[in-house]
């Protein structure tokens, strides 16, 4: 069944993503000819067949030895943030009605 | 006085190595031919002089003081610019990431640096490596060093325009979905793919990370192949938990001859929407090849290809939207200003920060991944990938490389496809490793009798034998006299050596 605009809106939503209504529309008509061509996945029988999430099989955790070792230096993890405090990412409340960041 | 891009890579370390040149004339020759050829390619979103002489000042250094130089040394490299390099701005050619500064080096960066390659700048792409022309950066198109008016492929466009142009003789890029092997094929330069796991990515910022490989583009087969022993110098990276192992010399068995081994092909694809008669004459070159040198070509089958499209088109954007979820303005990245909530500020620095196609790919990914619809495709694909690993296996058991396209037409016109979902088709011959994380490599096979543009072949392995994989493209490349060429248009615009 295709996808309405109103769909499109509630992922817009969960993919935190503001969609004009001009982007809206381009982005429900995108979505529905896209997954069209997703079709050929559902015509096998897949019935029994193990999915595959990785290329590498027996990939284990990688663990190191409990060691101290540099890091980045707080300055450069801020340096690239839009707003800060202190030694902290700044942001704008969390619930809500918190004023601007 | 002998042009910089006469020189392949092996022997600008070798003239380093032996002092016929120094690595700072080398790097003001890189230098200033990017600076005559840059106007009319557009491949660089940065360039850093200060930083590539700072780095050719320390090979001749260590020259001088009789150390040990690298497999590199000298080697002028830009790399794409999903790759961090501290002293750069890593943009992945979008509005999100126009000021983020690279915190630390990338291992991969690192990698090449170490064997004494000097970084010249960052490469144009596709914005966050989401397409197959370049088209969707976010600052400027590259143009096809072949004709102009043309793609020079994506995502990793940059890099391959910038080595078929003669601006330096190794980049690197990074292949998804085909980003090294189709704009390698639509410029007319080696682009591999190494297996998955065989470079790290550490440090380069993520697409799809079961998918995700980076690898080099060069002129020449045995530049690739030296880029590579650069790469997997060091063994695995602790940083990157998929990184593996790989002790293998590229270069040492490269011209080993390839007589009595199989080769298969698979005439059904022949028949695939879309291949152009120059694309099929290309490959009936590739045939001829290799049975010129002894080697048996094989049919054999892949029969779920034709869901690897589907597949991939499921699990690269559930991937992607998973990995971008991370640029939501707080600690990096575009910001919208004066929002009252959080996640007003996320919706919208997404909003203002994301081009068209990061948008779609994105949104994409979410409508998979949410509640319903996950077990019916991404659950599926996942299976279809288990389909798909097996048929490779299967025909592994019969032949030792495989024969196809890279790309189904050789380079098109800006905007002549604006559809996205036909971008997509456009995938067919690429997608299907990065499913199987096989290694492949798109080999230059000169110019189309028609168009006049470089055709190419694409070259498969099993998993790990990249370094077979790059003998049997260095019987090709002898085959087809493709070696080192540079795009006539820009052979020898600045660059000097004395």
């Amino acid at each position: 069944m295709a996808l309405s605009a109103d769909d499109v809106r509630g992922i817009a939503d969960y993919a935190r993503i503001a969609l004009s209504p001009e982007e809206l529309e381009a982005m429900t008509a995108y979505l529905n000819d896209t997954i069209a061509i997703l079709d050929p996945i559902l015509q096998y029988d897949l019935e029994g067949v193990e999915p595959t999430y990785h290329p590498i099989g027996d990939l284990a955790n990688v663990m190191r030895d409990d060691a101290e070792a540099p890091g980045l230096a707080i300055d450069a993890a801020l340096g690239n943030a839009g707003s800060t405090r202190g030694r902290s990412f700044r942001v704008p409340s969390i619930l809500g009605d918190g004023g601007a960041a | 006085m002998t042009s910089f891009d006469t020189l392949t890579a092996a022997q600008i370390a070798a003239g380093v190595a032996d002092g016929t040149f120094s690595a700072t004339e080398v790097a003001r020759a890189a230098l200033d031919a990017i600076q005559a050829r840059e106007s009319s390619v557009q491949a660089f979103l940065q360039v850093t002089p200060e930083l590539a002489l700072e780095h050719a000042r320390k090979v001749d250094a260590a020259r001088a003081a009789g150390e040990k130089l690298g497999c590199l040394a000298g080697v002028p490299v830009a790399v794409k610019d999903n790759m961090n390099l501290a002293g750069t701005r890593t943009t992945c050619a979008s509005l999100m990431l126009e000021n983020y500064e690279s915190p630390y080096t990338a291992t991969c960066v690192q990698r090449l640096v170490d064997a004494g390659a000097v970084p010249v700048g960052k490469t144009n792409m596709d914005e966050f490596a989401f397409g197959s022309s370049t088209e969707s950066s976010a600052f400027h198109r590259t143009n096809n060093p072949w004709d102009t008016e043309r793609v020079p492929g994506g995502s990793s466009g940059g890099s391959a325009a910038a080595v078929a142009a003669g601006e330096v003789p190794i980049t690197l890029g990074s292949d998804t979905g085909g980003s090294i092997r189709q704009p390698a094929s639509l410029c007319g330069v080696v682009g591999l793919k190494p297996t998955y796991g065989a470079v790290s990515r550490y440090g380069v910022v993520a697409f799809g990370s079961s998918l995700d490989q980076v690898g080099p583009f060069a002129r020449t087969v045995e530049d690739a192949a030296l880029a590579m022993n650069a790469l997997v110098a060091g063994g695995r990276d602790p940083l990157d938990s998929t990184s593996q192992d790989c002790p293998v010399d590229f270069v040492e068995h490269l011209n080993d001859p390839v007589e009595g081994m199989r080769v298969g092909y698979i005439p059904g694809l022949m028949e695939a929407e879309g291949l152009t008669p120059e694309v099929r004459e290309a490959m009936a070159r590739a045939k001829a090849a290799f049975e010129a040198q002894g080697a048996e070509l094989v049919e054999i089958e892949l029969p779920h290809m034709d869901a690897a499209i589907a597949a991939y088109y499921v699990i690269g954007p559930a991937e992607a939207f998973s990995n971008l979820a991370r640029f939501d303005g707080v600690r990096y990245g575009y910001q919208e200003k004066d929002c009252s909530t959080l996640a007003e500020q996320s919706a919208l620095s997404r909003a203002h920060g994301f081009g068209s196609e990061a948008k779609r790919r994105q949104m994409l990914g979410a409508y998979l991944l949410s509640s319903g619809v996950y077990d019916q495709y991404y659950f599926a694909a996942q299976q279809v990938r288990t389909l798909i690993t097996r048929d490779y296996t299967r025909a592994f058991e019969r032949c030792d490389v495989i024969l196809m396209p890279a790309s189904p037409r050789t380079a098109f016109r800006f905007g002549e496809i604006s559809d996205p979902t036909q971008m997509y088709l456009s995938d067919v011959f690429t997608v299907s490793l990065n499913i199987v994380g096989n290694g492949g490599v798109s080999v230059p096979l000169g110019l189309g009798s028609e168009s006049g543009l470089p055709v190419s072949a694409q070259l498969v392995g099993p998993a790990f034998s990249d370094r077979r994989l790059l003998t049997f493209a260095r019987a090709l490349e002898r085959e087809a006299g493709t070696v080192n060429v540079v795009a006539p248009d820009f052979a020898g615009k600045g660059g000097e050596l004395a």
